[in-house]
């Protein structure tokens, strides 16, 4: 019986056995992982302590509750801050003109020379000295005001001076595909008159534009409307009606001129003139044959001119109306994604008619009729040859000097030509260092034709952010 | 008189001729492929960017302006990619309809997740992209995301049509699956392939099959490399035993022919975008070619 039971329990208690040996390793399973998980726990303990004390101690250090020093900035709007940027543009310059005569050449028929002031305000030209010279910081803010309105301020930084160069506002939504601008702005007048110094592909300005407008360009107060014709190429059309400020052209400011240069005779008043004063009309076409982009226009500018030198040593004065007419072209040719060939030109053609007021020997006032036309053009080509490096040349040539007072030609020169060459190197995108070499034939002391040979280096740098350049 | 009144009925007939087809443009190539796919003839998709050079210095030329000027639907890389050229073109093209924030724009680097995304940013670090590298769309499972945000875009501009952008979208993103498949296979071999690339281009498509990434010949986004720059790379491919140089079609070839003298690292031109060589001349065969190319021993 006993035998029986043991036979019969024996599977079972073998069954249990291996049953045992499961459970054992399942238990020894459990262990280890009860095992790690305390030392997790120890660990995380441990670190919870540290936090703690962290926690326990810059409580200490700032003796203030947790709840009392949430990082909260509600009013913060610092997402909203707008593109800013500083532009330097420094120059070294050697050139064979003493700064004395510089100071005193003019190109004739012209403008009173590149250093002209009117009651103490007027603009240096760039690199007026010989050494070293701070052309400007200029600092350049810019956003969006609204879903409706774009903001741009562009405030020119001299050494002494602050000036407010372009302060304007450009509209977004508009529709039937135009855009109008109002504030102060460079003038959509021919091609380079729109770009800042900093993009200029030489340090300085075009012989013509430097003795048609001055050393600011066609920089005006006022308004403008452009519109994008719906045409298959590109044809841009727009108008401005701007108070004329030029000074060189279309000063809006009347004067009154005595009969005697003693002040002992009557008064001649001449008016303000209507304000606004000056009125652009463009026109630019562009289109794209095969790697060639092509850029057309043509400009007109009209407006009244007062001109009021009577405070000078030699007193005159004008009054009369300017027209301005302005052809461009520029090609540029992709090579690659860095290099490409430019060819640009302008020809700009003023005619001024009216009075001059000005005093003989006597002291008379004596009233010419004094017509002026004048004309002239720059072209130059560009070759970005590699990623960093550009050279460059341009030739630039007033070939119409007529200046016609009383019916008679004053028979001015009318060969004033500069031969310009520059290299460029682009450490990266945000600065450039050119160096420039120009021969200038178009200044004179006097009758005297003053031949000037220049070297600028120059530097232009720029931080911040900044929009990108159009075309 | 009549003759005015015709002509005053021939521009509305032109007006209204013009409003009947959704005008989409694309800052790249491959945006517009995508597109293409999912509107096949129910809107006429146009790009401003050629394939061939470099995305981030495309040209401002006005005549693309004109292009802008136009659209009801501008589409872009974004991630900043565009910001060297594109917003003196939407300056210029007074379209109110397709300026960010607009309904007709779309950001697709909003739909993907960035790498590469620094934690502070400083120009000395050279053109450093501060949202993160925008070359996303080199790795292939980026494309399907592009092309829902697309399709979700078409439909609400015109929810006539959503149906018939949704089954394309569909049938498209079927099909690149398949493709997906013939990738990977293709690409297994590969894995821990250890490359240099010219600028950080092919980052994306690098992490998703598990290539190495041991150097760059740019030293910094943007700056072309020197001298010295090389004879580290040198270095590098000496010791680390680099396989492979990822060439684009835009950089001068140059270092990476000098490198290939130096050290026989073998170099490889592999298109980025469709229109970059002759054979990527859609977004299918785009990501055939750089497979081709890659596995082509």
């Amino acid at each position: 019986m006993k035998k029986y039971l043991i036979t019969a329990l024996l599977p079972i208690f073998t069954a249990t056995a291996s049953e045992l040996d499961e459970l054992k390793k399942q238990i020894q399973q459990q262990q280890e992982i009860i095992q790690q998980l305390q030392e997790k726990l120890k660990q995380l303990q441990e670190q919870q302590e540290v936090i703690q004390q962290t926690q326990e101690k810059l409580k200490n250090v700032d003796g203030r509750d947790p709840i009392e020093k949430v990082l909260s900035n509600p009013f913060s709007q610092a997402k909203f801050v707008p593109d800013i940027s500083l532009i330097l543009d420094t120059s070294f310059v050697s050139r064979n003109l003493t700064d004395d005569t510089y100071r005193q050449v003019q190109i004739p028929g012209f403008n009173h020379g590149l250093f002209h002031m009117h009651d103490g305000h007027g603009h240096m030209p760039y690199n007026a000295e010989r050494g070293f010279n701070l052309n400007y910081a200029e600092m350049y803010v810019a956003s969006t005001v609204d879903p409706y309105f774009d903001l741009v301020g562009v405030f020119h930084l001299s050494e002494n001076d602050f000036e407010i160069e372009e302060a304007y506002f450009k509209t977004r939504s508009l529709p039937y595909n135009l855009a109008v601008k109002g504030g102060k702005f460079y003038s959509e007048f021919g091609r380079l008159n729109k770009f800042h110094h900093h993009v200029w592909d030489f340090a300085d300005a075009p012989l013509i534009y430097r003795a048609v407008f001055g050393e600011h360009n066609l920089l005006e107060k006022g308004a403008q409307i452009t519109w994008l014709a719906p045409t298959p190429f590109f044809l841009m059309l727009g108008a401005e009606a701007l108070q004329g400020d030029n000074e060189n052209n279309f000063n809006r400011t009347g004067f009154t001129v005595n009969t005697k240069r003693d002040g002992s005779g009557d008064d001649i008043k001449i008016s303000d003139t209507k304000k606004p004063n000056l009125y652009v009309l463009f026109i630019k076409p562009s289109f794209d044959i095969g790697n060639t982009s092509i850029l057309t226009g043509v400009s007109y500018a009209f407006g009244k001119t007062r001109i009021n030198h009577l405070e000078d040593e030699n007193p005159h004065a004008f009054a009369g109306d300017t027209k301005i007419l302005g052809f461009e072209f520029t090609a540029k040719h992709l090579l690659d994604s860095y290099r490409y060939l430019q060819l640009q030109g302008e020809y700009i053609y003023r005619k001024t008619d009216g009075s001059k007021f000005a005093y003989n020997n006597a002291g008379k006032l004596v009233i010419v009729p004094l017509e002026k036309k004048q004309g002239g053009f720059y072209v130059q080509g560009i070759y970005k040859f590699d990623q960093r490096w550009r050279v460059g040349l341009r030739y630039d040539l007033i070939n119409k000097n007529d200046v016609i007072a009383k019916g008679k030609n004053q028979n001015l020169p009318d060969n004033l030509y500069r031969y310009s060459a520059m290299i460029d190197f682009l450490p990266s995108e945000f600065s450039r260092i050119r160096l420039q070499y120009n021969y200038d034939k178009s200044l004179f002391l006097g009758s005297e034709r003053k031949t000037n040979h220049e070297i600028i280096l120059q530097f232009n740098l720029a931080i911040g952010a900044h929009g990108a350049h159009g075309f | 008189m009549k003759v005015f009144n015709i002509l005053i009925l021939s521009v509305l007939i032109l007006l209204t001729n013009a409003k009947a087809q959704l005008k989409i443009v694309t800052t790249y190539p491959y945006i517009a492929s995508i597109t293409q796919e999912i509107v096949k003839d129910k809107a006429k998709v146009d790009f401003l960017a050629v394939g061939n050079l470099d995305p981030h210095f495309v040209v401002p030329k006005p005549s693309l302006a004109v292009k802008l000027r136009n659209a009801d639907l501008l589409i872009i890389n974004g991630a900043q990619l565009e910001i060297g050229w594109l917003p003196p073109l939407l300056d210029q093209a007074n379209n109110a309809k397709i300026r960010p924030s607009a309904s007709g724009f779309l950001d697709l680097s909003q739909y993907v997740r960035l790498i590469e995304k620094p934690e502070n940013v400083s120009r000395t670090m050279g053109d450093v992209h501060p949202e993160g590298n925008p070359h996303f769309h080199l790795d292939p499972y980026n494309i399907p995301i592009l092309s829902d945000a697309i399709t979700t875009k078409l439909c609400k501009l015109e929810p006539e049509n959503c149906s018939y952008y949704q089954e394309n979208n569909k049938l498209f993103k079927s099909k690149w699956n398949e493709k997906l498949k013939q990738w990977n296979s293709a690409l297994e071999k590969l894995k821990g392939t250890k490359v240099i690339e010219y600028h950080k281009l092919y980052d994306y498509f690098i992490n998703r099959y598990g290539l190495v990434l041991s150097g760059a010949i740019e030293p910094l986004p943007g700056i072309p490399p020197t001298g010295k720059h090389l004879e580290n790379l040198i270095e590098i491919i000496k010791i680390q035993n680099v396989k492979l140089i990822m060439q684009d079609v835009y950089h001068p070839l140059k270092p990476a022919q000098f490198l290939n003298q130096k050290t026989g690292i073998k170099y490889i031109v592999i298109p980025h975008d469709v229109g970059a060589v002759p054979e990527a001349k859609d977004i299918f065969s785009l990501f055939d070619e750089i497979v081709r190319r890659l596995t082509n021993d």
